[in-house]
């Protein structure tokens, strides 16, 4: 066999810790069952902690918003309601969510409402005092009525902004093609909408404006950022105060460990789609790219799972690259015409922050051939979405304890990883995947870093399959306290209430 | 020499042989081509123009738009032969990571598409990436584009089969080198030439230079991204090895600073690439004790002036100037302490208000922000220019007071100490800055 193509998973305390207390991972898994979520609380305020680092590093006021969609859990969201209300909030994207958010001691102005909203969830957010991010002309028009219609008070508004390409283009002196956005209204439509604003005055306030780009380049946010400034400057020679500029997300996660490992993954894949070097995927998958003539087409649709920079590092790169027209770093830009920041990075709040489960049923070879060998999982694609976000990283391997070990099964060795459908095409990753050993019926296969999407953003109750329950763990001296999610409170140990 | 045509100075570069004490190589003569001596500055030329030689009359009854894939030289010499036909030139790539070769190729009269970013959040419904929108608007029924294709094209190996493989194989007197050593971009040059050498001498070995995966050098594609090139087969080279930035720029400060070759990175990645596989074969030749001597060629396919921000960004120190005179940043933070006299919004106010004779109130912040909104009376000189300002002096006379302010103090606090060990005896700084006073709710006024 070639030498094993690893992806090792970064991991970071407490989640390396965690890891290593298999008897108290097995016995969670026996009690709730596979598959079995598991997260940290505690870690996401070190996330916040490391994001408000850079803030200050730059000088900079605002809050940091956990954008809640990444992962649904209670507890991840209740450990934040008590942290320092200036420093945190959440970004809510759907009525449920808002309620969540409620439900868990959020008060109302340390939310933002964002995303497609319906009637309902523009009123609670108005109702209730939330901030409202909004989507487009319409959207404000429907929250003013609404306001009126219903006696609620003024709410505070920022504006989405897209289509930031006029001024990249003008700033850079080339024409810059930008990533199309279904959400946020056309920059060059701002008059109107400013206009609006002002005859809703009575409705809405306007705090600030806001985007977000679906891309990890740099210089596209610096185009956006610094267009912001200018329409808040133009805000205010219309007589408005808004205080704050929303940056969005989409500040990466780091999930393997080692550069070494995931440059040679990549160029073995694009080698074996080639044919050059034995198949590396299920039925020759090739994540995008394809063999055209022996020659290499597509493009991988792959995260980019090592990162040099990312999270906190990347909101510190952005704020000290040139904005594109002035020259002047955009913290300083910034800082200079007085707006505070605010961000909601999702994945990146949540790194570290939890693993998900699975139950290895047994171990075999596939039929054909090939000789492949397949682990059975008791979890199934939507249970941990790394496929659905192209996210290529390893399982960590925590053995049942006490098992008698097998000399048979020493060494690494390439799997498959199905799951528990009845479908073909239920892989929890269609790549061959290198474990140190070959594991057996009863280990579990532990995916770390899953917190951000990869969780329960596509879990659902196919075929009656049960869908992983979440635990929140604490650390507790040398040992771990767990609780399930929705019994996690920040002030609770198990037991009852620290006294 | 007396030409109709500067295309007809295209080829016929100089094979030039570099000193045995600079790369230490005892059995081998190592000869640099110097493609960089080409017209528009590069290898690529020789591309350029055989790819668009043919068609370039009928694009111009056309109207037709020249358009490449290229953030680089090809797009520099395709942009002068456009231009030197009526034609307009159209340069597609992925962000431009040299901000010289940019504004060169905006003054040569490009246009020029730049490629968004990699997606953050995977849309598994985005079928189309930015380079398949390319090749569909090319194809699309009212295009009006010469597509050179220099990735898939064989009239770039051609350019190099016909003219810079022969030009090697006569210079060195009708033999083919014993090595030839190319840098890998659209695999042209080396391809092309690998076949004229490879027809003269079947033993000629052939190594191909990509980029380190993590690093970037200019021209030179890694091994993931040679897959993408039509021209690329792997079969024409006996070797493949990476070179990482730091060698292209190490090999570029030897060739230019010890053999007098004002060469790009991409040439100092082929030197230091020839060198490192040679010196292994050397050695070798040298225990085996044998005679005669061998040959090997490397390219130098570009010059090194578009490549200073390049160099700036990795090897500042290359670059590097001595420390400046009257420099802010030279101040300790405990000289800050010691020397800037600050103020809060209050006493600044007053002082404004009643001092005599009156402060001079300077905001250090960009003028945008100055636009928007500042202190009435004051004058704006930001940070930058203040900086080389003083550099020449003081800028105020002893007996004009002066209050600096920026965002929150903290700079201002750094010039007035700089202010005061130059010698002004009153500067002082807006403590907390803009945000303090206007947090306070003194007046901000835009006018």
């Amino acid at each position: 066999m070639r030498a094993p193509l690893y992806l090792q998973p970064r991991l970071e305390p407490p989640l390396d810790s965690l890891l290593a207390a298999a008897p108290f991972l097995h016995s969670l898994a026996d009690a709730l069952g596979s598959p079995l979520n598991v997260l940290v609380p505690d870690r996401i305020v070190e996330n916040v902690a490391a994001f408000r680092g850079v803030y200050r590093e730059h000088h900079l006021t605002g809050r940091v918003y956990f954008a809640h969609k990444a992962n649904q859990a209670s507890s991840l969201a209740r450990r934040l309601t008590a942290t320092a209300p200036a420093a945190a909030g959440i970004d809510v994207a759907s009525l449920s969510e808002l309620r969540h958010a409620l439900e868990c001691g959020f008060t109302s102005d340390r939310i933002m409402a964002t995303g497609p909203k319906d009637p309902e969830f523009l009123w609670l957010a108005a109702r209730t005092g939330a901030s409202v991010n909004i989507d487009s002309r319409a959207e404000l028009d429907q929250l003013a009525g609404l306001i009126r219609q219903y006696d609620l008070p003024r709410t505070d508004v920022l504006l989405r902004l897209s289509e930031f390409e006029a001024s990249a283009s003008a700033a850079s002196g080339t024409r810059v093609l930008f990533r199309r956005s279904r959400f946020g209204s056309p920059v060059r439509e701002v008059d109107a909408l400013l206009d609006a604003v002002e005859r809703h005055g009575d409705a809405v306030r306007l705090t600030g404006v806001a985007y977000h780009l679906d891309t990890t380049g740099v210089a596209e946010k610096a185009v956006a950022l610094e267009s912001c400034v200018t329409v808040m400057d133009e805000c205010r020679a219309r007589g408005m105060d808004p205080r704050v500029i929303d940056i969005g997300g989409g500040f990466g996660v780091g999930y393997v460990a080692d550069a070494g490992q995931w440059e040679r993954y990549t160029t073995e894949l694009a080698e074996a789609v080639l044919g050059t070097s034995p198949a590396m995927t299920w039925r020759g998958h090739g994540y995008g790219w394809r063999n055209e003539g022996g020659t290499l087409r597509g493009a991988p649709a792959l995260y980019p799972a090592h990162r040099p920079t990312a999270g906190p590092g990347y909101l510190d790169e952005l704020l000290a690259h040139p904005a594109p027209t002035s020259g002047r770093p955009l913290a300083t830009l910034l800082l200079e015409h007085l707006y505070g920041l605010a961000c909601e990075p999702g994945r990146a709040l949540v790194d570290q922050c939890g693993l998900s489960l699975a139950r290895v049923l047994d171990v075999r070879r596939t039929g054909q051939d090939s000789g492949d060998l397949l682990v059975r999982l008791g979890m199934n694609a939507g249970d941990v979405s790394l496929e659905e976000h192209g996210v290529l990283v390893d399982p960590v391997l925590v053995p049942r304890p006490g098992a008698r070990s097998d000399a048979d099964d020493d060494g690494p060795v390439g799997v498959y990883l199905a799951g528990n459908l009845c479908l073909e095409a239920d892989l929890i990753t269609r790549r061959k995947v290198f474990l140190p050993r070959l594991p057996r019926a009863g280990d579990l296969l532990a995916f770390a870093n899953t917190a951000g999407y990869a969780m329960d953003f596509h879990a659902h109750h196919a075929q009656r399959q049960p869908v992983a329950r979440t635990v929140a763990v604490t650390r507790d001296g040398d040992s771990w306290r767990w609780c399930l999610d929705e019994e996690y409170w920040p002030i609770t140990g198990v037991g009852g209430p620290f006294s | 020499m007396r030409y109709d045509s500067i295309t007809e100075a295209i080829g016929n570069t100089p094979l030039v042989r570099i000193d045995p004490a600079v790369h230490g190589l005892s059995h081998i003569d190592l000869y640099a081509k110097l493609e960089m001596l080409n017209p528009f500055g590069s290898v690529k030329d020789r591309a350029a123009w055989n790819m668009a030689r043919p068609a370039l009359a009928s694009a111009a009854e056309r109207g037709e738009t020249v358009v490449e894939l290229s953030s680089g030289n090809t797009a520099k010499a395709l942009a002068l032969l456009a231009g030197m036909h009526g034609l307009k030139f159209k340069s597609v790539t992925n962000r431009m990571r040299v901000p010289e070769i940019k504004e060169l190729l905006l003054l040569l009269g490009a246009e020029i598409e730049e490629l968004p970013g990699q997606s953050e959040c995977l849309d598994p419904t985005d079928t189309d990436d930015p380079l398949t929108r390319f090749h569909q608007a090319l194809a699309g029924p009212e295009n009006a584009y010469l597509h050179t294709d220099q990735y898939f094209n064989p009239r770039n190996t051609e350019a190099h089969a016909t003219g810079t493989g022969p030009e090697i194989v006569k210079d060195l007197d009708g033999r083919a080198p014993d090595w030839f050593i190319a840098c890998v971009g659209t695999a042209g040059s080396s391809t092309g030439v690998a076949r004229v050498l490879r027809e003269q001498d079947p033993g000629v070995r052939v190594v191909g230079l990509v980029a380190h995966k993590s690093d970037f050098i200019p021209g030179i594609r890694t091994i993931d991204e040679v897959h993408q090139v039509g021209l690329f087969d792997p079969a024409t080279y006996d070797t493949i090895e990476s070179v990482t930035a730091g060698e292209a720029i190490d090999g570029m400060l030897t060739l230019i600073r010890r053999c007098g070759l004002l060469a790009g990175p991409t040439g100092g990645a082929a030197y230091e690439g020839a060198v490192r596989h040679l010196r292994t074969v050397d050695a070798e030749l040298a225990e085996a004790g044998a005679a005669e001597r061998r040959t090997a060629v490397f390219i130098v396919c570009d010059r090194a002036e578009s490549y200073l921000s390049y160099v700036r960004q990795r090897r500042p120190e290359l670059l590097g100037r001595p420390p400046r005179k009257n420099s802010a940043a030279a101040l300790s933070d405990a000289e800050v302490r010691q020397l800037a006299t600050v103020i809060g919004t209050a006493d600044a106010r007053r002082w404004i208000e009643d001092g005599r004779p009156r402060p001079l109130v300077v905001d250090l912040r960009g003028p945008h922000a100055y636009a928007v909104l500042h202190i009435d009376g004051s004058v704006n000189i930001a940070d930058e220019l203040f900086e080389e300002l003083l550099r020449g002096g003081l800028p105020f006379s002893k007996r004009q007071p002066v209050l600096l302010a920026c965002p929150i103090g903290e700079k201002s606090a750094r010039y007035a100490a700089l202010l005061t060990r130059m010698g002004h005896p009153d500067v002082r700084s807006l403590s907390g800055g803009i945000v303090a006073w206007r947090d306070a709710g003194a007046p901000l006024v835009r006018d």
